[in-house]
Order: C-alpha cells, then sequence, then structure tokens
C-alpha cells in the first residue's frame, strides 16, 4: 500500500489529477477518451511490454489532469499482455479510475468492474451504450446498480456526448477521495454475485422485430451472405483507395505540383543559383524539389491517406473481426487463425504498424509467419501507389497480375513456412464487436495519428531516397553503379540499365523500387517484371528496423535475403516466360 | 454433445468446458445459455451468442465443449 500512495503523491505533486480510463474491449471506451482529451494526445508504449496505451490532456474548471487510455481487457489475470499492463498501470497508483461499462452487456462487465475494487482507487463507472441498450429492449436501475457496486454510475451515450459531463465532474471529485482496497472475491464467488446483482438490476424484454443493423450483424458472420459481403466490402475498399487516390491524383495533386509549385521553385531556384550541376540537383529532371515533392505528395498520399480513411472506418465499425471468422477456416491450412487477418490488412497500409499489431495475442509461430508474409509479398499502401502509378494507366492487366502473384506468392510461402516452423498456432477465441457507425472525433484522431506517423516515418526516408537519387542521376555517378549490376539488370531480367536505380533506391523505400521506371518508357512486359521485382524486394529500411526489434537481427537479414532472392529468380523468370510468349505471338 | 454437433440458432446449454480463462471471461461457463448463431466451413469456428454478444470459438475448442439442450 505504501507505495501506492507514494506514487500518488508524486502525481498530485504535479498539479495534474492522473485519471485511468478502463473497461472490456469494444465498449467504447476510445470514443470517451477522444470526447474528453484535447488536441494533443499520444500513442505510448508501456515499458517492458508490448502493448501501446494512449495518453491524453484534460483540462476543467480547477485544473488540469491526463487520461491513460488503458489496453482494454475483460479481467485482471495477468493470462494476457494488455492485462499485464493494465496491472502495473493499477499498481503505479492512480487518482481515480473511470470504468466503462457496456449497457448491453452488464454480466459480462462486471467482472473487471469488481476486480478493480481490489485496489486503493475511487472508482466512477460509466454506464455507456444506454441508447443500444434501451433499444434492445434492456432497462437497468442505475441507482442500484450504484449501490450494489457502492460507487457513483453515470449512464452515458458517448458517441453522442451524453453524460460525458457529469461524468468527468464525478471523476474530478472523486479523485480527492481516499478509498481502501476491497478483498478478492474467489472466481465463482464473484460470478454468483455478479448473477444475482444482473438479476436485481436489469429487465430485458424479448423483441419480436430484429433492427437492420441486428440483421447486418447476422449476416456477416454467416458463411452465405457474409463472404459475399465480405468480398463486397473488400472490393469497394479497393475502389475507394484507387479510384478516389487517382483521381485526387490526376485533379488536384498533380496540376497543383506540375503547373504551380515546380514552375515557381524552379523559378526561384534559377535566381539564386547559376546554371550547373547545384541547379540540376535540385530543380533539374531528377531534381530534390521536383520529384521530392512529386512523388511523395502527389504519388503516394492520396492512396496512404485514402487507405487509411478505409481501413480505420472498418476497424471502428466492428467489422474487420467479422472477417477474421470468415477466414478462419481457410487461414488455419496455412497455420494462421483469422484473427491475424487484422495485421495483414493493416500491412496493405505499411508494414511496421502491421508487424507490431501481430504482438496483440498470438503465438510465436503466428507472430513470425504475419511478419514474414507482410514483409515478403504483401505490397503496402506507398508501393501500391507507385503500382498505380506506373501500371495503372498503361496496362490493367499487369496491374492485377501483380496483385495475383501476391497472393500466390502468400498462400504457398504462408504453407510453407507452417511446415518448416515448428509450433502450433492459437485457437481463435474472440468477442465479435456490435457493428456501429464510427464516432467522428475518434475517427479523426486515429486517422490524425496514423497519417503523422506516416509522414514522420516515412516520408524522411523518401526524401532522403530521392536526394540520393537526384545525386546520383544528376552527376552521372548512376552510370558507374549500373555497370556493375548492368548483366542481371539487362540481362537476366531484360530491363534497361538505368532500372539499376530504382533496385539501389528500393533499398530504402519500397516505394522507390517502383517510382524510378515511371521515367523510363518501358514496355509491358518491362513493366511486369519491374513491378514483380519490387513486389518482392527487400522490404524498406523501416521494416528491417522493426523485424530486428521485434524478432532479432539474423531473422531480419534473414528475410531480406529471402525476399531478394526471390525477387529476382520471379522477375527473371516472368521476363523468360513473357518473352517466349511474345515471341510466339509476334 | 459436442458444441460442434449443435444446431444452428438452438439453444443450448454448456455442461463442461476446457479449463480456459478467456473462455470463462467471454461468458462461456457451466451453466451458461448460449446460442448458436453461426458455423463455418473448413473446420472454421462457431460463432454462439451468449447474453447479447456474439463470442467465436475456434473449431478444436469447440470441439472440447459439451452442451445439452435446452427447451
Amino acid at each position: 500500500m505504501g507505495c501506492h500512495s507514494v506514487a500518488v503523491q508524486e502525481i498530485s505533486d504535479a498539479n495534474k489529477i492522473k485519471i485511468l480510463l478502463m473497461g472490456n474491449p469494444n465498449v467504447g471506451k476510445s470514443v470517451i477518451f477522444s470526447k474528453l482529451t484535447g488536441v494533443h494526445v499520444d500513442s505510448s508504449n508501456y515499458a517492458g511490454t508490448t502493448v501501446d496505451y494512449t495518453v491524453g490532456d484534460v483540462n476543467f474548471g480547477s485544473g488540469q489532469g491526463v487520461i491513460i487510455d488503458v489496453p482494454g481487457t475483460y479481467s485482471l489475470e495477468a493470462t494476457s499482455e494488455a492485462e499485464r499492463v493494465a496491472i502495473s498501470l493499477l499498481e503505479e497508483g492512480a487518482d481515480v479510475i473511470i470504468c466503462v461499462l457496456d449497457a448491453t452487456n452488464l454480466e459480462r462487465n462486471l467482472d473487471l468492474a469488481f476486480r478493480l475494487k481490489e485496489y486503493p482507487i475511487p472508482i466512477v463507472y460509466s454506464l455507456n451504450l444506454v441508447d443500444v441498450a434501451e433499444r434492445q429492449g434492456i432497462k437497468i436501475d442505475v441507482d442500484k446498480l450504484a449501490k450494489e457496486l457502492g460507487s457513483p454510475v453515470i449512464p452515458t451515450v458517448a458517441i453522442k456526448n451524453v453524460g460525458l459531463r457529469k461524468l468527468m465532474t464525478t471523476a474530478i471529485k472523486l479523485s480527492k477521495e481516499r478509498k481502501e482496497a476491497e478483498p478478492k472475491l474467489e472466481d465463482e464467488e464473484r460470478w454468483d454475485k455478479i448473477k444475482e446483482i444482473v438479476n436485481k438490476v436489469q429487465i430485458q424484454i424479448e423483441k419480436e422485430e430484429l433492427t437492420f443493423i441486428e440483421k447486418l450483424e447476422n449476416w456477416t458472420i454467416q458463411p452465405w451472405p457474409g463472404i459475399p459481403i465480405a468480398l463486397l466490402v473488400l472490393v469497394l475498399s479497393l475502389g475507394i483507395v484507387v479510384g478516389g487516390g487517382k483521381a485526387l491524383r490526376a485533379l488536384i495533386l498533380l496540376p497543383l505540383v506540375r503547373d504551380v509549385i515546380q514552375p515557381l521553385l524552379a523559378k526561384i531556384v534559377s535566381l539564386v543559383i547559376p546554371a550547373g550541376i547545384v541547379r540540376n540537383i535540385l530543380v533539374g529532371e531528377f531534381g530534390i524539389l521536383v520529384i521530392g515533392i512529386e512523388w511523395p505528395f502527389a504519388l503516394i498520399l492520396p492512396y496512404v491517406f485514402l487507405f487509411y480513411v478505409v481501413f480505420s472506418f472498418l476497424e471502428d465499425s466492428g467489422y474487420l473481426p467479422r472477417i477474421g471468422v470468415l477466414a478462419d477456416g481457410v487461414l488455419r491450412r496455412i497455420g494462421i487463425q483469422g484473427g491475424n487477418i487484422i495485421p495483414m490488412m493493416l500491412g496493405y497500409g505499411c508494414a511496421v504498424p502491421a508487424i507490431i499489431g501481430t504482438r496483440a495475442a498470438n503465438s510465436y509461430k503466428e507472430r513470425v509467419m504475419v511478419a514474414a508474409l507482410v514483409s515478403f509479398a504483401i505490397p503496402c499502401a506507398s508501393q501500391s501507389g507507385a503500382f498505380f502509378a506506373l501500371l495503372g494507366d498503361k496496362s490493367i492487366f499487369s496491374l492485377i497480375f501483380v496483385y495475383l502473384v501476391s497472393i500466390f506468392a502468400m498462400l504457398s510461402v504462408g504453407n510453407l513456412l507452417n511446415k518448416i516452423i515448428p509450433g502450433k498456432s492459437q485457437p481463435l477465441l474472440l468477442e465479435v464487436p456490435n457493428l456501429l457507425l464510427p464516432d467522428k472525433d475518434a475517427f479523426k484522431k486515429k486517422l490524425k495519428l496514423r497519417m503523422k506517423s506516416f509522414l514522420v516515418d516515412a516520408e524522411g526516408p523518401m526524401l532522403i531516397g530521392i536526394i540520393i537519387a537526384a545525386i546520383i542521376a544528376e552527376t552521372g555517378l548512376l552510370n558507374g553503379i549500373s555497370k556493375l549490376i548492368t548483366p542481371l539488370v539487362e540481362g537476366w531480367l531484360g530491363l534497361p540499365k538505368e532500372a539499376s536505380l530504382a533496385l539501389l533506391l528500393g533499398i530504402i523505400r519500397r516505394e522507390m523500387a517502383v517510382l524510378p521506371l515511371l521515367e523510363l518508357n518501358l514496355n509491358t512486359l518491362q513493366l511486369t517484371v519491374g513491378s514483380i521485382v519490387a513486389l518482392f524486394y527487400l522490404p524498406c529500411l523501416s521494416v528491417f528496423g522493426v523485424l530486428a526489434k521485434e524478432f532479432s537481427v539474423k531473422w531480419a537479414l534473414f528475410v531480406g535475403l529471402i525476399t531478394t532472392t526471390s525477387a529476382f529468380v520471379f522477375g527473371g523468370l516472368v521476363n523468360y516466360i513473357g518473352s517466349i510468349i511474345m515471341g510466339l505471338i509476334g | 454433445m459436442s458444441l460442434i454437433d449443435g444446431q444452428k440458432l438452438s439453444a443450448y446449454m454448456v455442461e463442461n468446458l476446457p479449463n480456459s480463462h478467456l473462455l470463462k471471461v467471454l461468458g462461456i461457463r457451466k451453466g451458461a445459455k448460449l446460442v448458436i448463431q453461426s458455423k463455418q466451413p473448413f473446420k472454421g469456428p462457431v460463432v454462439v451468442k451468449v447474453g447479447n454478444r456474439s463470442v467465436a470459438i475456434d473449431y478444436d475448442v469447440a470441439k472440447e465443449i459439451v452442451i445439452k439442450e435446452v427447451a
């Protein structure tokens, strides 16, 4: 106990009250978090673990506080990383806990509610989703529940801002009080007590009619019509990202960059810097200020942005776990449980969060497999943007071919890894969350965090790559380097020697293995070969970093070796077979 | 009978189950009532409704859960 009060003391010295926001997964905790906190929100990693939590500032009349969005847990048994983090945060102490309860599922939520009473921290309960509960015919007597729990219970509809002010004022009031820890109840005893309480405080009227959302919830976990719906969702998502990205690029970003920004920069530079190598490096054909703006902002950004818009929407709507349920049967053939489809889909955005996302709760074998598949065969949004830019206008066939190869490679490599890597995959056991329309504020905050990390982590290395490209291309260095790998590039892959620039830069960023090909006037076969090489080629530097950090340097190097070898083997094969076919046709 | 042999949309009571903490906190305990919501092909998970939430249970785990029909 002594250590708790010390920790609390330290924080109150800083004049900020410390609030732990806790609850089961999928109870609207993140929505409450984003409504209560201000603009300043950061994602952190809990020391010594692999689980991220979010911290935000909150201002109220008389002072300031910090809210910690503790990972959602069903219990406090330390059976998963998330629960261990929750326990550590509780043991560090706080001034008050806001515990979010799902009114549509009170019985399950009360388990955590009771466990929290074992800590000497005042609690206020937020009975959330009371509107949904009412629609489902559930009525809860709030006063009775508060009495049973021995702490205030505030009914809330977070998404509509209902009850949040009262929740906050109650939390602040409680933060000044002291509370004794209560003794732990045995599991059976606690569950019996919970059942008793639920019987006392809750009335449920059976409803005949299902609402549309309830019907949809039911459909989306049946093979029929769930699988067609899933395919439709995927096609629609792809349409939004590809079509929308193309429209943004062609109608707004490219004209803006090419007709306004680039000429302006060219003019300014030519006023200041005399004609010559330096001016060329800055605003020449491959100049830093030319492609350094065009590639990241006009070609890549629109796709990455739209990918995260669509992905965050699907994630917040509670739809993704349903795809996991539907895909489990098939994915388990290659030794991966269905839940892993979420990090794999995230891999189409960026491999780094996808690899970090594998930490969640799975076996080591599955982590290794998903990380390998994401690094090997799943093109990230930047790379996809580059593929669309390269192939979209010239050959839709090649574009589809590249993605089919990617899926085929994923299945065969998965199958192979499943056989080599020892161990078993963890069985799928997950709560399928309700479907709901994502909250605007929570959605915006998530999108902002993701775009911020993309701009910081991706655009930086990309600019460095472009600077190197500009120097190599404009100084004639390229010719020297190209000579070294010409046999590979010209002979085996059938690409012009300038394409070696793409291979050099591809080490830094995945899309840089594709973008230089844009300037080369390649035929369809060459474009396809180039794309296949780029698809399998080295994962980018950040992926290396995260692989080395999450697994080991040796393993990261191994992945790099395998991907590069397959890139050249498959690229060469496509060139070889393609040439034969072209020869037959021609 | 085993959970995998249950009928879709029928109600059952859990008679016996493997000792898994996660199953228990998800509400699947001895004596709990559940309705089978869906079954998936290729030995995919069984989705059951417990209380007001759906829980997807791996085929091999579902095989170990013993259920009894309730009226």
